[in-house]
C-alpha cells in the first residue's frame, strides 16, 4: 500500500531527527476517534538545535506558507522561532507547526501526556492522549472544539472501557 | 519574509481558511484520494497499535 500524504511527512521527520508530539484532529484519529481530518499539526521541542533540524527537513520537503501559495514563502529560522502557527503546504500534503497548543502548553508541557505509537515501518512517533485531546478542546470550548467533541468523548469512553 | 500577521489566515470561530482554499483548489478526484489514502492509513496504524 503506498504511504499517505502524511505518512510521508512523518518519515521525512522522523529520520531527520525532529523530535515532535503530532496533536490535533490526527492524533485524534490516531487514537482510534473516528474522525476526518487531511492536515498534519505537530508541536516541535523549541530548543535551537531541533528548530534547526525542522527547518532542514521543512525544505527538503518544500514546505511554504499556505496563506499565498504562488509567493513560495518559505519558513527561516527566526520564523520559526515564534510560537505562533505556522500554516504550511509540502510535498508531502498540509503540515501545521505550532508553538503552543490550548493556553500555551509547549512540546515540554505535553510530552508526559503523550503515547508513543508505531506507524509502520518501524517508526515510532508521539501522539497527544485522547484524555489530554479531550480536555483541551473542553477547555478552548470554540464552537469548532465543541463539534468535535461528542466522537472524541464517545471514543475515550470507549478504549477507558477496554482497558479496565 | 512578510510580516508574521500576514501568516496566518483563521476565522472568528478558529477554523483555518488557508487548508479550506487549499483543498477546494484540488478536482473532487484529487481529493479523493487523498481521503482514500489517509483512511486506509489509519485503518493500518490501528492495526498495527490494536490491544496497546
Amino acid at each position: 500500500m503506498p504511504e499517505s500524504d502524511f505518512q510521508r511527512a512523518l518519515r521525512a521527520l522522523h529520520e531527520g531527527g525532529v523530535e515532535f508530539v503530532i496533536v490535533g484532529g490526527m492524533a485524534a484519529a490516531l487514537n482510534g476517534a473516528p474522525v476526518d481530518t487531511l492536515d498534519l499539526d505537530i508541536i516541535p521541542a523549541r530548543d535551537e538545535e531541533n528548530l534547526a533540524r525542522l527547518l532542514r527537513v521543512l525544505d527538503a520537503i518544500d514546505a511554504i506558507y499556505r496563506i499565498h501559495p504562488s509567493r513560495r514563502l518559505k519558513p527561516d529560522a527566526n520564523g520559526l522561532v515564534s510560537p505562533r502557527p505556522h500554516n504550511l503546504l509540502t510535498s508531502c500534503g498540509p503540515l501545521d507547526v505550532l508553538g503552543t497548543i490550548g493556553r500555551g502548553l509547549t512540546y515540554q508541557d505535553l510530552l508526559p501526556h503523550t503515547v508513543e505509537m508505531e506507524i509502520g515501518g518501524g517508526m515510532r512517533v508521539r501522539v497527544l492522549d485522547l484524555a489530554t485531546i479531550v480536555a483541551l478542546k473542553e477547555e478552548l470550548a470554540g464552537e469548532k472544539d465543541l463539534a468535535a467533541l461528542p466522537i472524541l468523548r464517545r471514543t475515550l469512553e470507549h478504549k477507558q472501557r477496554g482497558s479496565e | 519574509m512578510m510580516d508574521e500577521e500576514e501568516l496566518t489566515d483563521y476565522s472568528e470561530d478558529g477554523v483555518d481558511l488557508t487548508l479550506i482554499r487549499s483543498f477546494l483548489s484540488l478536482t473532487p478526484a484529487e481529493r479523493l484520494d487523498i481521503v482514500q489514502r489517509h483512511a486506509n492509513a489509519i485503518l493500518a496504524i490501528w492495526k498495527l497499535n490494536a490491544g496497546k
